[in-house]
C-alpha cells in the first residue's frame, strides 16, 4: 500500500480538520494502538512492560505536559519533576485521606494540585520570559520537594516524606500485575495524549503558539497573555502531576520527594528537546528515547567487558546526554518528530525521487 | 547581636563565592548574549581537574597554570563546537545548548578524574578565626573567608582595568553593545567569544579552588552554582557592581533566613519538626519576589520593546 | 476615490497626545481624528512618531498625555485587549506572523476572540466546540479566497517569501472582522506589483466591508492615491492635515517632507 494523499479529496472542511486526514495515517495510528494494547502484553516479558514500556509512557506523558509549556507556549520550565512530585503526594494523599476515592479520580485530582501550584509558580511569566522565567521555575523545584520533605503531613508522618502508594483498585479489580499496570497507564496515556492534541490544534493551542512566536502581535489580535500562560501552566502541570501519580502507583510503588529532583526535569527537558519541540508525537519519541539510550549505554559497556573502568558508564551518560542536546540542538532544532516527518514526506513520493 | 553580626559576616564572605560565580555569567552574557548554564559545571570542572594535576605531584602555582590552560582550551572548544553553530539562534536555544554543555562538562570531568570527593588545601591559609577579632569583639570571622574575599576583590579589579583600559576590553565592550556594530567596525566575534570564555573559565577556576578548599571538591558545587542566578536576577544580567552586590545579598540573606525564619514558621504555626535547609529555595523565592518588584535588576537596564 | 461608501461620522478622535519614553518625546499633542469608512493616512519623515501614534491607538504604548475618543466613549489610553474587542486589528512594520504556525492557523488567532466553547469541550473536540471551530473555519477560508492565497494555506509563514507574509498578515487582520483597520507600512519593501495588489485589496476591503483603515505608507503616489484625507508628522508634531490635495501644496508639509522626496 503506498502512502498517497492524492485522490483522498476533502469535501467539507470537517473533513479537512480530522485528527489525521490522511487515510494511511489513520490506518497506522490504529495498527500502532492495536499493537500497544494487544501484541505488547501479551509478548512483553515482566522487565520490558514494568522496567521500560511503563516509565515511556508516564515519561511521555511528562513530556507532554513540558511540551504544551514549552514547545507550544514558549515557556521554558527547569520545575517540572516537582509537579511530578506534587501530583504523586497529591494522589496518595487523596486515597488515603478520604474514604472510598476511586484511584482515577485521585488522579484527575492529583493534576488538578498540581495545575493550582503549577499556575503560582507561573505568575512569574507575566512579567518575565526566556531564562529569567527558568531561573524562576527552579524556585519551584527546589521549594517543592523541601516542602514535601519537611512537612510530615505530606507523607503521613513516614521518615524522610517516603511515600508507599495504596493497592490500584478500579471497580474491585486490583491492579497488580506489570501487564495490568502497563495497560492502566496505556490507558490514561492514550487519553491525555488524545486530548492534548486536541488542545493544541484548536484555539487554546493557536493562543499558545501566538504567544510564544510573537507575544506582542497576539496581544492585539486580542490573545490574553496572562489567561493564555496561566493556563499553559496549568494544563501542563496537571499532565505532570498525573505523570507523577502513575510514576508512584503503577511505575515505582514507593517514592520520595528527593527522587523528583532537578536531575529529573532535566531529563524530561531533554525528552521533549531530542524528541521534538512543539509536537505530541515528539515526546513518546523523546521520552522512549532517554529511557532506552541509558539502558543501551548500560549494555554495550558490559559487553566491552571488564577493562571498562568503573562508573564510566554513568559519566558516559552524561557525555552522550549532553552532547545530544548540543547535537540536536544544532542539526534538527525539531527533533525526532521532525525526522519521523521528513521520512513521512519522502514515503509520500517514493519510489519518485521529488 | 554578637551572633547576628557573626551569621551576617559569614553570609557576606560565602555571598563573596556566589558573586565570583556570578561574576562568570555576566562576563559571558555581556559579550555574547548567552546565558550559561554551564558556568556551574565549568567551577567543578576547573576544581576537579585542579586537583587532578595536583594529585600527580605538580605543586600548587604550577598547577593553577595547567588547569587554566584546561580551562582555555574549553573555552576555545566551546567557541567552536557549540556558539559558532548557534550564532544567530534565539537566546533561549542557546541557553537550552549551555544545559546540553553543562551535563558534557560535568561528565567529561568525572570522566578523567572520577567522581570521588577530593580535598583541597591553600598553602598557608586555615579555616580558624582570625585572633585578634575575635579578642576584641568576640566575633569569629574565618581567616579564609576573609582570604577568600580578598582574592574575589583583586579578580573584580583586574577584570575591571582588562575591561576598561586594554584594546581587547575595550572590543569586548564594543560588542556587548552591538554586535553588528561591533562587527562592522572589523572586531573578530570569534576572538572575542573565545577570549571571554576563557576569562569566564578563569573565574571558574578561582571559585572552584576557594570553594573547593572550603567544602571538598565534589558534584555538590555544581548546585551551589546554581544559586548564582539568583544573583543575576537580583543584580542584573549586565552588571559587574550588580554581580557583587546581589551575590552579598544573597550570601546573607540566606544564612540570616536559615537562622531565624524556621524557628520562627515553627512557633508560629506550631510545628514540631525542624523546618531548616530553607537555603536550597530561599534565594530562588527571593529571586522571584525581586524579579515581581524590578524585573531588570538592581542594576540592569530597563528595556523597552519595539513594534 | 469614493465608490459610493458614504464617509460617516467621526469614530475614532485623539485629542492632545502626548508621548515620551524616558525623556525622549516620540508624539507631541496631536489630534486628529477618524471618521466612519474613510482611509485615513499618517505620513512623515523616517522617526516622525507614525507607528508610536499606531501603537497607541491600540494600547501597545500608554500615552502620558491626552486623551481617545472611540465611538463617543471618553478614555485616557487604550487596553490592547479592549483595543482588540471593540475593533481594532493591526499590521506591523516589520511582518508579526506567528512563525511557527500555517497560514491557516494565523488566520484562525484572528477568529480567536469570538471563539467562545471553553477549553474541555476543546480537548474533547466535541459537539459545540468542533461546530465552532468549523463555523470560523469558514469564515477564514472567505479571507483565504478574497485574498487568493489558497494554494499557501497549509504552508507555515515562516516559509513564505515577504511578500506573502505582508498578505497573509493582512488576512489576519481581516479574519478579526475588524471595525478599525491599522496598516503600518502595508507596501514596504514590495515590488510594483506586488503594491498594485495590496492596494487593491486595501482598497477592496474599504469598499465592501466597509472597514475604517488608518494607514502609514512611504509610497506618496499611493498615499495620496488611495486616501480620503492625510495627517502629516514631523518629529513627533503634526504639521498638516486635509485631503490629499490640501497637503500636497501645504507648505510645511512641502519642507520638512515631499520637498526632499521630489
Amino acid at each position: 500500500m503506498l502512502y498517497r494523499e492524492a485522490g483522498q479529496f476533502k469535501a467539507s472542511y470537517k473533513e479537512d480538520q480530522q485528527i489525521f486526514p490522511i487515510r494511511q495515517d489513520r490506518i497506522a495510528i490504529a495498527l500502532i494502538l492495536a499493537f500497544f494494547y494487544l501484541g505488547v502484553p501479551y509478548f512483553a516479558s515482566q522487565y520490558w512492560l514494568q522496567g521500560i514500556m511503563i516509565p515511556v509512557l508516564i515519561f511521555s506523558l511528562a513530556a507532554i505536559g513540558l511540551n504544551i509549556l514549552t514547545g507550544y507556549a514558549g515557556q521554558l520550565s527547569l520545575g517540572s519533576a516537582a509537579f511530578m512530585a506534587v501530583g504523586a503526594f497529591a494522589a496518595y494523599n487523596f486515597v488515603l485521606r478520604v474514604p472510598g476515592m476511586p484511584i482515577l479520580v485521585a488522579f484527575v485530582l492529583a493534576g488538578l494540585c498540581a495545575a493550582a501550584v503549577g499556575m503560582v509558580f507561573g505568575l512569574p511569566s507575566l512579567r518575565i520570559k526566556g531564562f529569567y522565567l527558568a531561573v524562576a521555575t527552579l524556585a519551584a523545584q527546589f521549594f517543592i520537594v523541601w516542602a514535601l520533605t519537611k512537612f510530615p503531613w505530606f507523607s503521613n508522618h513516614s521518615s524522610s516524606g517516603v511515600i508507599t502508594a495504596q493497592k490500584v483498585v478500579i471497580l474491585g479489580y486490583v491492579f497488580e500485575t506489570p501487564e495490568a499496570k502497563y495497560l492502566l497507564t496505556l490507558g490514561v496515556v492514550t487519553v491525555l495524549a488524545l486530548l492534548a492534541k486536541n488542545m493544541v490544534r484548536s484555539s487554546i493551542g493557536r493562543s499558545w503558539m501566538a504567544i510564544r512566536d510573537m507575544d506582542v502581535a497576539a496581544e492585539v489580535i486580542g490573545i490574553r497573555p496572562m489567561h493564555t500562560k496561566l493556563m499553559a501552566f496549568a494544563v501542563s502541570s496537571f499532565y505532570c502531576g498525573v505523570a507523577g501519580a502513575l510514576y508512584a502507583y503503577t511505575y515505582l510503588g514507593t517514592v520520595e520527594p528527593e527522587g523528583f529532583n532537578l536531575d529529573l526535569s532535566f531529563r524530561i527537558l531533554f525528552m521533549v528537546i531530542i524528541g521534538g519541540v512543539g509536537s505530541i508525537m515528539g515526546s513518546f519519541l523523546g521520552a522512549a528515547f532517554i529511557v532506552l539510550l541509558p539502558i543501551f549505554l548500560n549494555i554495550s559497556m558490559h559487553m566491552l567487558g571488564d577493562w571498562v573502568p568503573q562508573g564510566l558508564a554513568s559519566n558516559l551518560e552524561l557525555i552522550v546526554f549532553g552532547g545530544l542536546i548540543i547535537f540536536f540542538l544544532i542539526v534538527e532544532p525539531h527533533g525526532l518528530a521532525r525526522l519521523w516527518q521528513i521520512g513521512k514526506e519522502k514515503l509520500r513520493l517514493w519510489p519518485f525521487p521529488h | 547581636m554578637q551572633f547576628f553580626f557573626e551569621v551576617l559576616i559569614g553570609g557576606l564572605l560565602s555571598g563573596v563565592m556566589y558573586s565570583l560565580v556570578a561574576l562568570g555569567f555576566v562576563l559571558i552574557y555581556k559579550a555574547s548574549g548567552v546565558f550559561n548554564f554551564a558556568q556551574g559545571a565549568m567551577v567543578f570542572f576547573a576544581a576537579l581537574t585542579f586537583v587532578g594535576i595536583t594529585e600527580m605531584g605538580v605543586p600548587f602555582g604550577f598547577a593553577l597554570i595547567l588547569a587554566l590552560g584546561a580551562m582555555i582550551l574549553l573555552a576555545i572548544a566551546t567557541e567552536r563546537v557549540v556558539l559558532r553553530p548557534l550564532v544567530n539562534q534565539p537566546q533561549i536555544t542557546l541557553f537550552m545548548a549551555t544545559i546540553g554543555l553543562t551535563f558534557l562538562v560535568e561528565g567529561l570531568a568525572q570522566g578523567m578524574w572520577g567522581a570521588s570527593v577530593r580535598g583541597l588545601e591553600i598553602p598557608g591559609i586555615q579555616d580558624e578565626p582570625i585572633e585578634w577579632m575575635m579578642e576584641n569583639t568576640g566575633i569569629g570571622v574565618s581567616k579564609f573567608d576573609l582570604f577568600a574575599a580578598g582574592v574575589s576583590a583583586v579578580l573584580v579589579v583586574v577584570l575591571a582595568i582588562f575591561f576598561n583600559k586594554t584594546r581587547v576590553g575595550r572590543a569586548l565592550r564594543a560588542v556587548a553593545d552591538d554586535h553588528q556594530a561591533a562587527l562592522a567596525i572589523g572586531i573578530p566575534l570569534q576572538d572575542i567569544w573565545r577570549i571571554v570564555w576563557a576569562v569566564a573559565g578563569l573565574v571558574a577556576l578561582v571559585a572552584g579552588v576557594m570553594w573547593g578548599a572550603r567544602n571538598g571538591v565534589q558534584f555538590a558545587l555544581t548546585f551551589v552554582a546554581l544559586k548564582a542566578l539568583p544573583v543575576l536576577i537580583i543584580g542584573g544580567f549586565t552588571s559587574i557592581p550588580g554581580a557583587i552586590v546581589g551575590g552579598l545579598i544573597i550570601g546573607a540573606s540566606e544564612k540570616l533566613g536559615e537562622i531565624y525564619i524556621p524557628p520562627f514558621v515553627q512557633s508560629t504555626f506550631g510545628i514540631e519538626t525542624s523546618l531548616g535547609g530553607i537555603e536550597g529555595w530561599f534565594p530562588y523565592v527571593m529571586a522571584l519576589i525581586f524579579l515581581l518588584v524590578r524585573p531588570e535588576g538592581l542594576f540592569g537596564e530597563k528595556h523597552i520593546d519595539r513594534v | 476615490m469614493s465608490n459610493g461608501r458614504q464617509i460617516g461620522e467621526v469614530i475614532l478622535d485623539l485629542q492632545n497626545i502626548s508621548l515620551r519614553f524616558g525623556g525622549v518625546k516620540a508624539l507631541t499633542d496631536i489630534s486628529f481624528d477618524v471618521r466612519e469608512h474613510e482611509i485615513r493616512a499618517i505620513i512623515g519623515p523616517n522617526g516622525a512618531g507614525k507607528s508610536s501614534m499606531l501603537n497607541v491607538i491600540n494600547g501597545v504604548y500608554r500615552p502620558q498625555e491626552g486623551t481617545i475618543v472611540f465611538r463617543g466613549k471618553k478614555r485616557h489610553d487604550m487596553d490592547t485587549h479592549e483595543a482588540a474587542e471593540a475593533g481594532f486589528a493591526r499590521t506591523f512594520q516589520n511582518i508579526a506572523l506567528f512563525k511557527g504556525m500555517s497560514v491557516l492557523d494565523n488566520l484562525m488567532t484572528g477568529r480567536n476572540l469570538k471563539m467562545k466553547s471553553n477549553f474541555l469541550l476543546q480537548a474533547l473536540y466535541w459537539g459545540p466546540a468542533q461546530r465552532e471551530e468549523l463555523a470560523h473555519r469558514r469564515k477564514v477560508e472567505e479571507v483565504i479566497d478574497f485574498l487568493e492565497i489558497e494554494h499557501i494555506r497549509k504552508t507555515p509563514v515562516g516559509r513564505l517569501p515577504y511578500g506573502l507574509q505582508k498578505r497573509v498578515e493582512l488576512g489576519r487582520a481581516l479574519a478579526a472582522e475588524p471595525k478599525v483597520l491599522l496598516l503600518d507600512e502595508p507596501m514596504a519593501g514590495m515590488n510594483v506589483e506586488e503594491k498594485q495588489d495590496m492596494c487593491r485589496f486595501v482598497l477592496d476591503v474599504n469598499d465592501h466591508f466597509g472597514t475604517t483603515i488608518v494607514l502609514i505608507e512611504h509610497d506618496m503616489a499611493v498615499v495620496m492615491d488611495i486616501s480620503d484625507r492625510v495627517v502629516v508628522l514631523d518629529y513627533g508634531k503634526k504639521i498638516a492635515d486635509g485631503t490629499p490635495d490640501e497637503v500636497r501644496n501645504n507648505e510645511d508639509v512641502i519642507k520638512a517632507y515631499l520637498g526632499v522626496a521630489h
